[in-house]
């Protein structure tokens, strides 16, 4: 008897060892986000004897590198990334090994992200958050100027004419940030009427961009956006604004949800909020976004890779992962429940409150904004606006001539 | 810990192994030095009674030639390849052959693609046009300067090593560390906006770096601070290799310093000068780490490049191809350069 029980032991451990694979795992984080998951992930490696090799990166490696290994096949098994649609061609599908109906059930509304432009019901990614564009504004400089901050639903000529005037009171080098790219410049685009498309094909200069890029040419042009910001670039490059939130050059920084913990960890001699996103003729514009994590068809353990991906997206795991990275939830369970954030200040429990409340109002204002996050090819509309909008900005081409050559590039981009 | 690293009883081990196959090998030779000789080169006599000795040389060239070839030869086809075909892929498998497309969509005024306006047509021109009007105005004055210096650090004057190595320094920095000390000093609050508002000279800071009318003279002026001290020290070495004699010569016969000048030093300096120049023009053409660093406010023909080649963001279907074009582009002319260097070089050894 003893004997059988070591045999069965033996073959019960072998088994295990032979069917225990290593996934490697390439994650990039703006704040604690591969921290948290990997709290997680050492569950699901307990219980099925599996391991994951995290290699946590700088945003650039996945932005920039992560298709050039793909394509060389040296990619990780699984990675978390942000060109949800563009990188569509090395997904694993995950249908045949996940409970199809759940994930429908649950992330329904953000797996179309990731799928081919049309006839694609394949399940590809966990959404590990949604975020949403947004800005911050720097209480402390609106009372020490003295100045009421606009309300909800207030436009966006509403705050440039408060900014204007926090800017002059305080002698500001200048009143409002923008990252560049065309992904936040989007929301306020929408906010003056710009359509981005129609029926699905990208025309993005119509009369709502026209007067969105003339009054952003005059923010500059009058320093009510500072030189340092897209000035700053040249061509498609992506720059982050956030310097200029931090170290008190502007009173207000567009940008977007994942910055909450950032700022909430970064910012301590001055107070700040997040304000509800402003409007315009063509409604409350803001993008959708966010950032999920994928498997990849070159995996060596397709199983194991979507098991750990399926494991992880499971309501009680996403739940832990929003609440502890201080991130808006695109599980549609947790999203009705509620998430309870624990330990997070006043600021970010009201920031999350006023990013999820961002969306929804773009959700029914400005849809363009959902069909914008879900074009494949957005990433590269991203850079070739901020490209000739630039050059408007710096005198080295007509406003006019610049919203032509935006239209002709997007389209020589798209083209195939 | 350091014994396990190296494992010395199997080096010994090896190493005896060696040693007793050499001797074996050579067996034919007599005296203890030279058997001792034999038994340590014996790889390099066996190889040689193997292959023969004309064969040798190309044989100790193999691996130079294997990773020249990997890393050089290679990327240059691949790159040619790239120029000639369309698609997001760099696996040829996976590339449509397009043929001179891309040549098109760089230089017609009508995108082939769509009919419509080509932008990429205008992009191309204008990196040309600016890396034109770079190498024009930095390759002259950085010359100038460097021939200047040159002189004056060839004279007789106080703490000449300390200042020789103080111009040279800049050389040794990374082009970013370059650009990250002349951007604290450039950028909109700066050092040099700062100081020029205390003096009352501006009213308002620059963003030295982007402003259109200034963009251009900085990224001269930090592109020729830092590589000014390589081409000085070429010249410095010029100028000491002209005989004395001739000075002492000229200076016996009352002869003006302008007139040495113009009349020994220029002239015995001119292959080198001339060097020099083509040298330097081959770096301007190829400028990039620093003027990327510095996020100057033009695009230069290699940052158009990278733009394009899709190593930044999401690549799109055209741009590795047009890449390649504008590279086999821009190589064109760094060959012209590079020939010009050669026939210069010849000429010098002849003269």
């Amino acid at each position: 008897m003893k004997k059988s029980i070591l045999l069965a032991s033996f073959l019960a451990v072998s088994s295990l060892s032979v069917n225990a694979a290593e996934i490697k795992f390439v994650c990039y984080q703006d704040s604690n986000e591969c921290d948290v998951l990997q709290q997680m992930s050492s569950i699901w490696e307990d219980s099925t004897g599996n391991s994951v090799n995290f290699e946590v990166v700088g945003y650039d490696v996945v932005r920039d590198q992560l298709e050039n290994q793909l394509e060389a096949g040296s990619a990780p098994d699984v990675a978390r990334v942000t060109n949800l649609g563009g990188l569509n061609q090395y997904y694993l599908d995950l249908t045949p090994y996940v409970d199809s109906a759940a994930w429908e059930k649950n992330y329904g509304a953000t797996l179309p992200w990731y799928r081919k432009p049309s006839g694609d019901n394949g399940i590809y990614g966990w959404q590990t958050q949604l975020t949403v564009t947004g800005p911050y504004v720097n209480v402390t400089m609106f009372e020490d100027a003295g100045v009421d901050m606009p309300e909800e639903g207030a436009t966006w000529d509403d705050w440039a004419d408060a900014l204007r005037v926090v800017k002059s009171e305080l002698g500001l080098t200048a009143g409002l940030a923008m990252d560049r790219t065309a992904h936040r410049w989007a929301g306020p685009a929408f906010s003056y009427g710009a359509k981005f498309h129609e029926n699905g094909v990208p025309i993005l200069v119509d009369q709502g961009f026209r007067d969105f890029a003339e009054t952003f040419v005059g923010w500059h042009a009058e320093g009510l956006m500072p030189a340092e910001g897209w000035p700053a670039g040249a061509g498609t490059a992506y720059k982050n604004a956030a310097p200029l939130f931090l170290d008190g050059t502007v009173a207000m920084h567009m940008s977007g949800s994942w910055m909450l913990n950032n700022y909430d960890t970064n910012i301590t001699d001055f107070e700040w909020k997040v304000v509800p996103i402003p409007c315009g003729t063509g409604g409350c514009g803001a993008m959708p976004g966010g950032s999920g994590i994928v498997a990849f068809n070159s995996s060596k353990h397709p199983e194991v890779a979507a098991s750990f991906i399926d494991f992880m997206s499971q309501a009680g795991k996403a739940g832990y992962f929003a609440a502890n990275t201080r991130n808006i939830t695109a599980h549609q369970g947790l999203q009705k429940a509620g998430i309870d954030y624990p330990g997070v200040s006043q600021r970010v429990s009201a920031g999350l409150s006023t990013f999820a409340a961002n969306a929804g109002k773009a959700a029914e204002s400005t849809p363009q904004a959902y069909w914008f996050q879900g074009y494949n090819k957005n990433f590269a509309i991203y850079g070739i606006v901020p490209d000739y909008i630039t050059k408007a900005i710096t005198g080295e081409m007509s406003l006019d001539d610049a919203l032509t050559a935006i239209d002709a590039d997007v389209a020589a981009k798209i083209a195939e | 810990m350091f014994e396990s690293l190296l494992n010395l009883n199997s080096w010994f081990l090896f190493f005896t192994l060696y040693l007793l196959i050499g001797f074996i090998l050579s067996k034919d030779v007599y005296g203890f030095l030279p058997k001792l000789m034999s038994s340590i080169g014996w790889p390099i006599e066996f190889t040689q009674k193997l292959f023969g000795t004309k064969s040798l040389p190309y044989l100790f060239l193999f691996p130079n030639i294997l990773i020249f070839g990997l890393f050089t030869f290679l990327p240059l086809f691949m790159n040619f390849g790239f120029s000639v075909t369309d698609g997001t892929s760099i696996n040829f498998v996976s590339r449509d052959f397009s043929g001179l497309d891309n040549l098109a969509r760089i230089t017609q005024e009508v995108q082939i693609d769509t009919g419509g306006i080509n932008v990429e047509n205008d992009k191309f021109n204008a990196a040309m046009y600016d890396t034109f009007v770079f190498v024009i105005l930095q390759v002259p004055i950085m010359i100038l300067i460097a021939l200047f210096t040159a002189i004056v650090l060839n004279r007789e004057i106080i703490g000449r090593g300390f200042w020789r190595a103080v111009f040279f320094y800049p050389v040794m920095l990374s082009p970013v560390v370059v650009a990250f000390l002349w951007t604290l000093i450039l950028k909109r609050q700066g050092m040099l906006s700062q100081t020029l508002i205390d003096w009352n000279w501006i009213s308002e800071p620059i963003q030295w770096l982007m402003d259109p009318s200034w963009t251009m003279f900085w990224s001269i002026f930090v592109y020729t601070w830092a590589h000014m001290g390589f081409y000085m020290l070429i010249l410095l070495a010029g100028l000491q290799s002209i005989p004395r004699d001739l000075y002492e010569a000229a200076q016996m016969d009352g002869t003006s310093e302008r007139r040495v000048f113009w009349r020994i030093t220029l002239p015995l300096l001119m292959p080198i000068l001339l060097v020099v120049t083509v040298l330097s023009l081959i770096k301007a053409v190829q400028a990039f780490e620093e003027l990327y660093a510095l996020q100057v406010g033009w695009v230069s023909l290699v940052s158009y490049i990278v733009e394009n080649a899709g190593i930044r963001g999401q690549k799109t279907f055209f741009g590795l191809g047009i890449a390649a074009m504008a590279s086999l582009i821009v190589a064109s002319i760094l060959i012209i350069l590079s020939l010009l260097q050669f026939y210069l070089t010849r000429r010098q050894v002849k003269l």
